[in-house]
């Protein structure tokens, strides 16, 4: 099997998985109970002017010709007007995602490399002292909320000592640095533990392995052994949890973004459900799946690269 | 290897489109003035929305034909001039020499196109006090005149509400209303757009062509939504904000104590009030709703939540508004007697459904007051939260027993307000509660065609006093605006009518 033919082979699988996706999102939106066109209008709004809305929205007709309408315009890639704003929904997921995605980014690269360097020392040191403290640290940095966390940072670091703005993402890539590093490290808290144990514990698992003996027999360093065999076969399953969070993260921002007052795609939706504003509820989580789907795709790819015995 | 260059490909890939696609609103200018509100902006079109924040957001870009003073008084708008012919049906209005935000001149015909528009167009929400209106004609291009079907004494007020500011039918009717009201809409007022960021912020800036010599008296503004309040705060403690809505009743006492910001407590046309459903049992019984005012201590629950920043509520009307009836008593808070009338209306034992619209601190403790001072009249209850959306439609279909609510009005004539909460017969069955009083309902529509403002306030007055006696809610009581201001700033306030004074801030550095 090909590399190009096995790739082509997930993104077909990647069809029904989206499809049935927009299938369930839209059954419950039915499912929750108010109605868009009241919502927006709000309780004094006469039943004239409803009816008006729900009738150029389309809320009046069955359910599965309004979900036949809907996927028809998405296959020629509109996603709608959101119900409220009035404008398309695609620009606003696009005005939105840079700033979940850079966050994203950033969290990813402040974690992994403490991550790596703190589950490598904890499974080097297992038993010591060392290992204690890594793991002390995990329990605590798992335990603590993350909005809570948020908000204390957010008092001590911005509005005693100055040093980061309260809110928004700022100007220029240095001032996105600069905005987005308490947000950042308020993720990365929290992240970072639940890395660091799991490749911990392969480590531990993998310098067991009868391959670690051989190697030593053969009479390669330790050093060898751990970096060329032991940590590349450690590292698979953390990849994979690595690839869960990374797109847990593109959705999951939500609190860190309500705290820090980020305009990011979490606080899209956040909204968006409060005002029943379905465009835009069903554009989003098509978008999050699609992420999700890429972002497994990526990480199977790196997989394979790593381990040539995953592709098969 | 290959690994981590893919890696650092893709973070910088995803960083640099970011990083261009960057621009410099005037966040950091000094003449602009940012505030930080919950309220969100879901619409720049006047005619299409109710929401608060639209509220707080019409009135900064469109100019109406009145304009109220920072006393509360009318005063000529983009009406410079106006007349009433004697049988009070025909007003003339003549408009002063203003422009809108593109330089076109403001016409008769855009004042015509804005009063029909509210009137016909079946999304407009505000059609109902501009219903009277039979027809509008530009007799020339600054002489507009309206033909009412029948004397309005409030129509002048109703003409300064947010809703009507002016807006250009070229404009609308070129770009159509979709375009005209996303894209950087013609605006008449204080303001133009220069960004609307939906869900993050809206940035205006100054209308160089505002008829208001002087005014804005800064460079423009940033109406920043920002749904947490602890964030909103921060902001402001930060110096990120001028200025902040909804402090919350319960920090507003410390932070008056501290000093740090100004929270002046601005009075406003509002009232928190319990809505009860009289088309069900049991408050379907006036002596059982009776009951159920009298066994709550509202002075104790002023106290508990609203910490005491406003008065108990003693009518059903907001306390701010012209003809209030001040020295009416309200219901006491009298044990014996609720219990008296439950046990003549034999309702003990009643199970009621409390809806409430979470998540709101102050409401859910409310409903925790309400629990406890029901069961001492032997009503059981059960409280039941739900997001504001489902709060609202629950409360439309009557699915409810009884619902801790607000509302508030936007100008200071009873008119509309009393239309609004008590009146059976003028399309929301008093607030969805299914009061209805004929009386009542006779009084409203007599007293907007009286002349005589004496005779208005008898009339007014004797509505509060029979919807009050009758329970048609339970009112609570009269919050202000909880607002927080830098002291970086004067001039920034909010009116009554929830319209932040914009034009006249500055800041005095």
């Amino acid at each position: 099997m090909t590399r190009a033919y096995w790739l082509l082979q997930r993104l077909t699988q990647l069809l029904p998985v989206l499809l049935g996706i927009s299938v369930i999102c839209f059954a419950l939106l039915q499912m929750i109970p108010g109605d868009p066109a009241r919502i927006i209008l709000g309780s004094r709004a006469s039943p004239e002017a409803v009816a008006a809305m729900r009738d150029r929205l389309g809320l009046d007709q069955p359910a599965l010709q309004q979900y036949l309408t809907y996927m028809s315009k998405v296959i020629r890639g509109d996603f709608g007007e959101s119900i409220s704003y009035k404008v398309p929904v695609s620009k606003l997921i696009l005005e939105h995602a840079p700033v979940t995605g850079f966050l994203a980014v950033y969290v990813i690269a402040l974690a992994v490399p403490i991550a790596l360097i703190l589950g490598m020392l904890a499974a080097r040191y297992r038993g010591t002292w060392v290992d204690h403290l890594i793991r002390m640290l995990s329990v605590l940095g798992m335990t603590m909320p993350v909005f809570w966390l948020a908000i204390l940072m957010l008092r001590l670091f911005s509005i005693d000592l100055g040093w980061f703005p309260v809110s928004g993402y700022g100007q220029g890539f240095l001032g996105h640095l600069h905005h987005l590093f308490l947000p950042a490290v308020s993720i990365s808290i929290w992240m970072i533990p639940v890395l660091v144990r799991n490749l911990r514990a392969s480590i531990v698992q993998q310098s067991v392995a009868d391959y670690v003996l051989a190697g030593r027999a053969k009479g390669l360093t330790e050093r060898h052994i751990f970096t060329h065999h032991i940590l590349k076969n450690a590292s698979l399953p953390t990849l994979n949890l690595f690839g869960v969070l990374v797109a847990y993260l593109i959705g999951g921002t939500v609190i860190v973004e309500l705290v820090y007052a980020l305009p990011g795609l979490g606080l899209l939706m956040f909204n968006a459900i409060l005002g029943r504003d379905y465009p835009i509820i069903q554009g989003l989580t098509l978008f999050y799946a699609l992420a999700t789907v890429v972002i497994t795709l990526v990480t199977d790819i790196l997989s394979g690269l790593i381990d040539p015995r995953v592709k098969a | 290897m290959r690994i981590s260059v893919m890696f650092l490909a893709l973070m910088l890939t995803s960083i640099g489109s970011i990083a261009s696609a960057d621009e410099s609103p005037p966040g950091s200018r000094p003449d602009i003035i940012r505030i930080a509100s919950g309220s969100r902006t879901l619409t720049l079109d006047p005619t299409r929305s109710w929401n608060s924040g639209d509220i707080e957001t019409f009135g900064q870009l469109y100019s109406r034909l009145f304009r109220r003073d920072q006393a509360g008084n009318l005063q000529p708008g983009l009406a410079e001039r106006w007349e009433m012919s004697a049988d009070a049906r025909t007003y003339t209005f003549h408009l002063r020499d203003a422009r809108f935000s593109d330089g076109t001149p403001i016409t008769a015909d855009d004042v015509r196109f804005t009063l029909l528009r509210m009137r016909d167009d079946p999304e407009a929400l505000y059609s109902e006090p501009v219903s009277g209106v039979v027809d509008v004609v530009a007799v020339d291009q600054r002489t507009v005149r309206v033909m009412l079907a029948e004397p309005n004494v409030p129509f002048l007020d109703t003409l300064e509400v947010c809703f009507l500011g002016i807006t250009s039918r070229a404009d609308v009717e070129n770009r159509g209303p979709g375009k005209a009201f996303t894209e950087h809409p013609v605006t008449s007022g204080p303001y133009r757009v220069r960004e609307w960021k939906p869900g993050d912020r809206l940035v205006l800036e100054a209308n160089p062509y505002y008829w208001r010599e002087g005014f804005p008296r800064n460079g423009g503004a940033e109406l920043i939504e920002v749904i947490d309040a602890n964030t909103r705060i921060a902001m402001l403690l930060a110096g990120e904000v001028d200025a902040i809505r909804q402090l919350g009743w319960s920090r507003a006492e410390s932070f008056r104590a501290q000093g740090k910001v100004s929270v002046p407590l601005e009075p406003a046309n509002l009232i928190w009030l319990i809505l009860l459903n009289h088309a069900q049992p049991p408050f379907d019984d006036l002596r059982v709703r009776q009951a159920a005012a009298l066994a709550l201590d509202r002075q104790a629950m002023a106290r508990v939540v609203l910490r005491n920043l406003g008065r108990v509520a003693n009518t059903t009307m907001p306390a701010s508004l012209d003809h209030h009836l001040a020295d009416f008593p309200g219901w006491p808070y009298d044990l014996e007697r609720a219990r008296q009338l439950m046990a003549e209306a034999g309702a003990a034992g009643h199970e009621v459904v409390i809806n409430i619209a979470a998540p709101s601190p102050q409401m859910e403790l409310i409903g925790l007051i309400l629990q406890a001072q029901w069961a001492d009249i032997g009503l059981k209850t059960r409280i039941v939260k739900m997001d504001q959306g489902q709060e609202v439609q629950r409360l439309m279909d009557g699915d409810y027993n009884a619902s801790i609510n607000w509302w508030y009005n936007e100008n200071p004539d009873p008119d509309l307000a009393l239309r609004w909460a008590v009146c059976g017969s003028c399309g929301n069955r008093a607030y969805y509660t299914n009061y209805s009083n004929k009386e009542v309902d006779r009084l409203i529509a007599e007293a907007a065609r009286e002349p005589d403002p004496a005779l208005r306030r008898v009339l007014y007055q004797r509505v509060q006093r029979i919807s009050t006696e009758e329970v048609a809610q339970i009112p609570l009581f009269y919050p202000p605006w909880v607002n927080a201001y830098s002291h970086a700033i004067e001039g920034l306030g909010m009116t009554p009518a929830l319209q932040w004074t914009l034009e006249n801030a500055r800041h005095l550095r």
